[in-house]
């Protein structure tokens, strides 16, 4: 098995005012291709700080941490650029550039990494298509319901065939029904693609769809756990 | 991000706020007009002047008028001065000189049967006039005699035919009756002659800029000028020199002006045509520099406007850099969006100045026809009336690119602070 993921004892240290905050303070796991991972924990818990950190946003205070072999904490904003390149992003609030169509939006990464503008369209009609969105290509974000907003945002993530999945609260713009759906396309990704998953959640319902689930608590790991 | 996406992407977003790319693009297109309708006009001028000058000025040929022209201030000279007759003997001894002829010039009337028209009267020798001015000072109906009776007039073309009509003041052989009103210590008395048209002169069009014949003039011999305006005050003396080198030229307007200790002026038609660039140039630097100003403005709108479009647009510099943007692509994408502007800007404004300078262009020919046909004889050729805009492709040229210059430039600051975004603050942002 490929290591895609390989965090070590990482901390992350904030300055509110004078105060420090010790958002993470010594996670390490490591996540294989192919797995499904969810990342649990109430607010305050550190799930974005380290969401931020596995997405190659931000560098940690100290530790380490790997994106398929790549360390992170060392490279400068070009290089972290480039590597982000490499993690498929899926938002809370789907982050859709609204004048672009779906189809735009989901070529957008190959644009900025400079793919051809044939083989990229190619690729995202390809990714639309396999998202279910084979017939609203051309459709603004405005005019798609939530549910067709983040296929969009699934599409645009794996559009570069990334390293992994990075899902920020997913389904917490959504009806159970439709957030359904989503997981449930999630994990047809992860079975049938073969797509590395991390789900980051305070959603009991979302964690449960993982095969195995982190939970943070106060910036540490207090629990590590295969469920299926 | 390459070149072509980063512009078809930064044009997406200028398209999206119409309205306030169109107002933000309007500042350019006020500021680009300006200058190439202000800069095309001047130079548009500038070329007919030296047109007119060139015209009716050879530039083998000085003119020598009394008093310092092109005084320094604080230097005395003797504002009194004048040169009669007599003085052109002097000029005639100065090396290079071929011919130097007196010009005589007052108002006067002429009248023509009942009609009558105030003029200046010109006294001059013809035969050294129309050999300096061999073109011009020619007759078209009647003849110039080298050895003119004392009651020979000459007359201009439009004098001949003033309201271009066939409606003739006077033909060939029509006595004229040319007065002068003398004033002698409050007293005053009128003399008047009477002159027979010898000639006519051909249409010369443009002005006597330089002392040429003029349509207007009326030419009487020197001694009967003489005895009208009872002086032998002249004007100027007309030079014609053995050639239009400039060193021949400098040195016999120096001995010339040494001669009469720098109380006269020897204006030569490169001298001339030297200020009148020197002057035009200054007027283009201080339009062409109003108009700058005026992009200067149009260059804070945009810099104003992108730093709120930016503020805006936080959470999708976020979402770009998320997705694997360099800070130069967000760099580059805000950049274009003030290139675009600056292009489209440029254009338009130059369009734009184009048919402005045209639109000025014909007002004020109409306005100085108009005046020309009132005042005297209606030529086709008012002074100012046959200004072209003049656009050279250099001026097209640094128009777009002070257009395009200022866009960018003002875009620097905003495009930067777009760049340096924290991806982890900007997605944050609402």
């Amino acid at each position: 098995m490929t290591t895609v993921l390989d965090v070590s004892d990482l901390k992350k240290t904030y300055q509110m005012g004078s105060v420090p905050v010790h958002a993470l303070r010594g996670v390490s796991f490591q996540v294989e291709a192919g797995e499904f991972v969810s990342v649990l924990g109430p607010s305050g818990s550190g799930k974005s700080t380290l969401l931020n950190m596995i997405g190659a946003l931000d560098r940690p205070t100290s530790g380490t941490i790997s994106i398929k072999g790549t360390e992170v904490s060392t490279l400068n904003d070009n290089r972290l650029a480039d590597l982000r390149q490499r993690v498929g992003f899926v938002f809370q609030f789907f982050n859709l550039i609204s004048r672009l169509d779906a189809i735009g939006n989901v070529e957008l990464p190959l644009a900025i990494a400079g793919v051809p503008s044939q083989e990229r369209r190619n690729k995202a009609e390809e990714m639309l298509v396999k998202v279910g969105l084979g017939d609203r290509m051309h459709h603004k974000p405005s005019e798609l319901s939530g549910g067709e907003r983040q296929r969009v945002a699934v599409a645009r993530a794996l559009v570069t065939d990334p390293s992994f999945l990075l899902m920020d609260e997913p389904t917490g713009n959504l009806d159970s029904t439709t957030a359904a759906e989503i997981m449930n396309l999630v994990e047809v990704v992860n079975r049938e693609l073969g797509m590395t998953v991390i789900v980051v959640t305070h959603d009991h319902d979302v964690g449960q769809r993982a095969k195995r689930s982190i939970h943070l608590l106060d910036g540490q790991i207090a629990s590590d756990e295969v469920i299926k | 991000m390459k070149v072509r996406d980063t512009l078809s992407y930064s044009f997406s977003a200028i398209r999206l706020r119409k309205l306030r790319s169109g107002l933000t693009t309007l500042g350019i297109v006020i500021g680009i007009a300006a200058i190439v309708a202000l800069l095309s006009f001047t130079q548009g001028f500038q070329v007919s002047i030296t047109n007119q000058l060139e015209e009716g000025f050879a530039t083998n040929t000085l003119i020598v008028v009394p008093g310092n022209l092109f005084q320094i201030p604080g230097q005395t000279t003797n504002n009194d001065f004048t040169l009669y007759v007599n003085d052109t003997n002097a000029i005639r001894t100065v090396d290079g000189v071929v011919i130097a002829t007196p010009v005589m010039s007052n108002y006067g009337t002429v009248q023509s049967g009942d009609r009558s028209l105030d003029l200046t009267i010109r006294g001059i020798n013809y035969t050294e006039y129309s050999a300096i001015y061999s073109s011009t000072f020619v007759a078209e109906l009647g003849d110039i005699s080298s050895n003119p009776t004392n009651t020979s007039v000459v007359i201009g073309h439009s004098i001949y035919d003033p309201w271009n009509n066939g409606t003739l003041f006077a033909e060939v052989g029509d006595t004229l009756t040319i007065s002068h009103t003398i004033r002698d210590n409050g007293a005053t008395h009128q003399n008047t002659i009477n002159v027979t048209v010898v000639g006519v002169l051909g249409e010369i069009g443009g002005t006597s800029i330089g002392g040429g014949p003029s349509d207007t003039g009326v030419y009487l011999t020197i001694d009967t000028a003489t005895s009208l305006f009872e002086s032998s005050e002249i004007s100027s003396v007309v030079v014609q020199l053995v050639s239009d080198d400039s060193t021949v030229i400098d040195n016999a307007s120096s001995d010339i002006e040494a001669l009469f200790d720098g109380d006269v002026t020897a204006i030569s038609s490169t001298s001339v045509l030297a200020i009148v660039d020197t002057l035009l140039g200054t007027v283009g630097l201080l339009l062409g520099g109003i108009a700058a100003i005026s992009l200067l403005v149009a260059g804070i709108g945009i810099m104003n406007i992108m730093i709120v479009s930016l503020m805006e647009r936080t959470r999708e510099i976020g979402i770009l850099k998320a997705l694997g943007a360099k800070n130069r692509s967000v760099l580059g994408i805000f950049l274009s969006e003030a290139l675009l502007i600056g292009i489209l800007g440029g254009a338009i404004g130059i369009a734009a100045g184009m048919l402005i300078a045209n639109i000025i262009s014909g007002a004020m020919g109409g306005g100085f026809g108009l005046m020309g046909s009132g005042g005297f004889g209606g030529s086709s050729s008012g002074f100012l009336g046959t200004i072209t805009p003049v656009l050279t492709p250099s001026l097209l040229f640094w128009a777009m690119f002070y257009g395009v210059f200022v866009s960018v430039l003002f875009g620097l600051y905003p495009a930067w602070r777009a760049s340096k975004l924290d991806p982890v603050e900007a997605l944050r942002k609402e």
